[in-house]
């Protein structure tokens, strides 16, 4: 009776540890570094705002603006709302119209914002920037040990 | 025009043989020409039909192509915004998706190879998810990124996985079939669609069998194209190719008329040549008619008066008298006898058993006294043993006198004539030799025709209306027999009659004769 409770133990202790074994498996069957070589490619050059903007139809309001990122630069504060981008009018705007309007800024880089804030409308000029690199390293580590259970790769202190 | 031409056939009323080859050519030339006219038009009709056809296949393999193209665009773009639509659904479930959200949306749509996830808010934790499927390693891929409230969605696919996605739009194809109408020709127009990636060229193309259409997809497909192939199978190859068929009669008919045309021709200048030869016999005979018949008035005026001629002097003037009247009658018989040989009349024949010893020699005894007037002499050679032939006495001895006649005309300073008969196995011939000037070569072919006397030899100056060798053919014809002539220029000619040989007690009937009563003479 014993013994058989002390088999149902061990095998039910050896499919838990097997399932735990199976869980920590990486789950990209990609090369890594391949992995890595896709990500830096897929993220470099790319500029960006660093805003967080919320839809409160009809309208945008920025949710929060990322320290360090371009719009912190350019004095956007949490509440603005968006009247327009370079010409174009946001008051009744989606957010994707308004990621639209940032794709086809990247080429030049230059953004000229008007935004309503506490009643007065206020002019901002900003300019997008490419993803620091230690953006992009951080991506790329976080995936690495998130699928691929390693720190780095060889190419990855580029 | 074509009415005098028609009334200039008709009424020539020229040599039987050459009227009745036109009065054959006429119909047979409009028959050619309705063949020819109705051979074109079809010929004219099918390369028509074959045109409509072809502009019916390019068509259709226009719409096929296009059709197709826009309902593969329509269902990619169906699909990338569902799976958009599908992102969006899975942002929403969780607040902040992470790597399992992004793993499941790609194993959700399986054509995607790897995505990355950048919330606007913090770019630096973007979620990246290759696929889990191994892929082809050369596979194409393409990128695409949409934007959702919260961040944007950078993926790439296999646009190869895609369409394979989509095949079921690419596999419903319209169909055109005329098969089984009645009425109609066997036509079927099917499509082949297919998808081929960077097509070397847009639009139509002719194929050996058919057409083709290339339809460029839209994009992100743009480098893939829609192609529809339709075959166009009426053209089919020997007795079934309508256009080739029709073309072959019209070529014949063209062909059959040119020959009917060019046989038209050479008979109506044969008739014309005819009608200038007539023009000469009369011009010839009363020429003729004029010297004898002046000799006779001549002869007769001085017979009347009377005493103050001598015996001798008057028997002289009477055998001229008689040789002209004679000379007259010969000529005249000529004519005649020509004539109705012409008109197709067959002479009434009276065969009957005839010694050709006795015919020969009692026409040269009847005619010595002319031959010798003239400075000529005969000698006759007759082999004994020859039996009674079944003849026209009148016919071989005017054929025979005819050839006498033409040797005396036409002799120069040899005044000599042999008359010969002889007899083989099959044939009794009956042979006159002259010493006289000949026949030119180029002449031998045509001294039978009515009418023709002989250019390229010293004939001109002499008496007589060409009709005497053409009747010469013609008795010889209706006995069965043949005539042959030996000549060489200055050296004299040889006339051979061959006559059919018959035993003696044999009535043999001659093919091709008109038996009739004799004549009562």
């Amino acid at each position: 009776m014993t013994s058989r409770f002390l088999k149902t133990v061990a095998v039910a202790t050896a499919f838990s540890a097997a399932m735990i074994a199976r869980a920590q498996e990486p789950k990209c069957r990609v090369p890594a570094n391949e992995c890595e070589r896709s990500i830096r490619q897929m993220l470099s050059g790319r500029r960006y705002l660093g805003l967080d903007i919320v839809e409160i139809k009809p309208g945008l309001v920025v949710k929060a603006v990322r320290p360090e990122s371009p719009a912190s630069r350019a004095d956007f504060q949490e509440g603005d709302r968006l009247i327009a981008v370079n010409g174009k009018s946001m008051e009744k705007a989606t957010a994707k119209v308004f990621k639209e309007t940032l794709a086809e800024a990247r080429q030049t880089g230059r953004l000229w914002i008007i935004v309503l804030r506490r009643g007065a409308y206020k002019k901002i000029e900003a300019r997008l920037e490419p993803y620091p690199q230690e953006y992009i390293d951080k991506v790329v580590s976080g995936h690495l040990a998130q699928a691929h259970g390693v720190a780095t790769t060889a190419g990855g202190q580029k | 025009m074509l009415r005098r031409t028609l009334s200039r056939f008709q009424s020539g009323s020229g040599v039987g043989e050459g009227r009745d080859r036109v009065s054959i050519l006429i119909p047979f030339l409009i028959i050619c020409a309705g063949l020819g006219v109705l051979a074109w038009r079809s010929y004219e009709l099918s390369v028509r039909m074959e045109r409509g056809a072809n502009t019916l296949a390019v068509q259709f393999a226009g719409y096929a192509a296009e059709i197709t193209a826009r309902r593969v665009d329509a269902a990619v773009r169906a699909e990338l915004s569902r799976a958009n639509d599908e992102w969006q659904q899975i942002e929403r479930g969780s607040n902040t998706p992470d790597d399992e959200a992004v793993r499941q949306w790609i194993n959700n749509n399986e054509w995607i190879v790897t995505a990355i996830y950048v919330p606007d808010h913090d770019p630096a934790s973007s979620v990246y998810v290759s696929e889990l499927a191994v892929a082809k390693p050369n596979a194409q891929r393409l990128n695409r990124e949409f934007f959702t409230s919260s961040g944007t969605v950078r993926y790439t696919f296999d646009p190869d996985r895609l369409l394979a996605r989509v095949h079921s739009s690419i596999r419903q194809q319209p169909l055109i079939r005329t098969a089984g109408i009645p009425g109609m020709l066997d036509l079927e127009q099917r499509a082949e669609v297919s998808v081929v990636s960077a097509p070397a060229q847009k639009g139509l193309m002719r194929l050996t069998n058919g057409f083709a259409f290339i339809s460029p997809l839209a994009a992100p497909l743009q480098a893939y194209a829609i192609r529809a192939a339709v075959p166009t199978s009426y053209a089919g190859s020997g007795w079934a190719n309508q256009r080739l068929v029709s073309l072959l009669v019209s070529l014949l008919a063209l062909a059959l008329m040119s020959i009917g045309a060019v046989l038209a021709l050479r008979g109506l200048r044969q008739e014309a040549e005819t009608t200038k030869l007539r023009g000469a016999l009369i011009a010839n005979v009363s020429h003729e008619l004029r010297t004898p018949l002046s000799m006779i008035r001549l002869g007769a005026e001085t017979l009347k008066l009377g005493p103050k001629l001598s015996a001798k002097e008057r028997s002289e003037l009477e055998d001229q008298i008689l040789r002209e009247v004679l000379h007259l009658s010969h000529l005249v018989e000529n004519v005649l006898d020509v004539a109705r040989i012409q008109n197709q009349q067959a002479r009434a024949l009276a065969f009957t058993p005839v010694p050709p010893r006795d015919l020969v020699s009692m026409l040269v005894t009847s005619y010595e006294s002319w031959i010798r007037s003239k400075g000529f002499t005969v000698s006759v050679d007759i082999d004994d043993d020859i039996e009674p032939q079944m003849w026209d006495r009148d016919s071989v001895s005017r054929a025979l006198l005819n050839l006498i006649d033409n040797a005396i005309k036409y002799s120069a300073d040899d005044k000599r004539i042999d008359v010969c008969v002889r007899q083989t196995n099959e044939d009794v011939i009956i042979e006159v030799r002259d010493r006289g000037i000949g026949i030119d070569n180029r002449d031998l072919d045509r001294i039978f025709d009515p009418y023709y006397r002989a250019k390229f030899s010293d004939t001109q100056t002499r008496r007589g209306a060409g009709l005497g060798l053409t009747l010469v053919q013609q008795i010889a014809a209706s006995h069965g027999g043949r005539v042959e002539v030996d000549s060489e220029p200055g050296r004299g000619s040889t006339f051979r009659l061959l006559f059919p040989r018959t035993m003696s007690n044999e009535t043999a009937r001659v093919p091709g004769l008109i038996q009739s009563k004799p004549l009562p003479s």
